[in-house]
This record gives C-alpha cells, structure tokens and sequence, in this order.
C-alpha cells in the first residue's frame, strides 16, 4: 500500500526489540496490525482486511477484534 | 562468518536477478559502533548485526545499494524519514510512500524485505483495483504498523 500510495507509511517492527512498544501496543500475539494508533487486528490478514482496517482508521472509528 | 548461508545466498541473488529492475537503496539508520563504554548511552544491541545483515544482502545484487547513517549525527535525515528508533532501515526506491522496517529482519520479516525489495524496485504491486482506487480516494496520512517477531 505504501508503494501505491504517498500518504502511506508502512513499519514493519521487530518487536521482541522495542518492548516499550510491546508494551504500547499490548502485543500478547503477533502479528499485529495497528493503523493510525487507532484500530488494530491480531493475527494475519488478507488484502480485503487490511483495506477495512484502513477504511476504519481514516473513517475515524474505534475498532479492534482478535 | 556470513550470517546468510550459501545456499540462502544463491536463491537469493536468483530472485533478485530475475525479478529486480530498477535500483533500490537500503537507507539504514544506526549508531556508531565502538569499543568504547560511553556511560549514559544506550546501547543498540543489534545495530552490529543488521548492518552486517543488510550488507549481506545489499552485495546480492547490483540493484540494491546500502548508505548507512548515524542516528545521531545524521538525525536531520532521521528526523526527516520519521526515525525515532532504531535500528531502522527505510527502502527507497519506486515508492509513493514510506516502507520501513524498525529491528532486525529475522525470520518472516527477512521474506518480507526480500519480497519488498523487489515491489520496491518494480513500484508494481499486487493489490486488487478495488485497494487501489479506496487508496486513491485517501488523501490523510495512513500509518501501518506490523509488528513481528523472529521465528
């Protein structure tokens, strides 16, 4: 997506590394995903997926599911 | 000793002399490394090896160049790419946005710079038309983050 498009930023975190982040962001599992600190989903995804879990971000909703 | 294997070594400078086009830089932040114990500093504990890692990798194919920065002395760049720990390494490239990786890339994250690598050096990706054009009709800043660990 950060390919694709300009306003994308797209981390990939070793997270055993930055345990403040592990922390941060509660990582009991990984993978996890998380966009603009707002909605984040544990566990692989798909295109589809990660384009909702976009779409949720921007729309300015809370969300999260495991 | 190389950290990637022979065998690893040679698949993958066949995936990139097959499947690169264009050139891709590894802009890698990290610390200077020395041998001395500079009381206060913190000490980034796999700085060393994802440099030599990266190097690795960057000797594979001529497409891939590696410009390593100093975290502190070159933090204008860092500031500028957003790098506020590290290490951290930022794909340049046929990109419209940022692709970056914060840690070693071990395990699944060494495939999905290897994969990266490549999109990034092509700015083709796989993403359906659908993706595409919801990207296109965003226009605040998305910030993805993947967190991984070794495996």
């Amino acid at each position: 997506m950060a390919i694709e498009s300009p306003h994308v930023t797209a981390d990939v975190v070793e997270a055993s590394e930055f345990p403040d982040l592990a922390q941060r962001y509660r990582l009991y599992a990984v993978p996890k995903t998380v966009v603009n600190d707002k909605v984040q989903v544990e566990g692989g995804m798909r295109e589809p997926q990660l384009l909702q879990l976009v779409l949720a971000a921007v729309g300015g909703d809370e969300q999260s599911e495991s | 000793m190389p950290l990637i294997s022979q065998d690893d070594a040679e698949t993958l400078r066949t995936i990139f002399d097959e499947r690169m086009q264009d050139d891709v830089t590894i802009t890698y932040f990290t610390q200077r490394e020395s041998p001395l114990f500079i009381p206060g500093a913190t000490e980034c504990q796999t700085c060393g090896q994802t440099r030599e890692l990266l190097q690795e990798v960057a000797d594979l194919s001529e497409k891939i160049s590696l410009d390593v920065k100093d975290f502190v002395a070159d933090s204008a760049d860092a500031e500028e790419m957003g790098i506020e720990r590290i290490p951290a390494f930022v794909l340049q490239g046929h990109t419209q946005g940022a692709v970056r990786f914060f840690g070693i890339p071990a395990g699944y994250e060494f495939a999905t710079l290897v994969e990266d690598l490549v999109d990034v050096s092509t700015g083709a990706t796989d993403l359906s038309t659908k993706t595409r054009d919801a990207l296109g009709e965003i226009d605040e800043d998305i910030h993805i983050q993947v967190f991984v660990t070794p495996t």
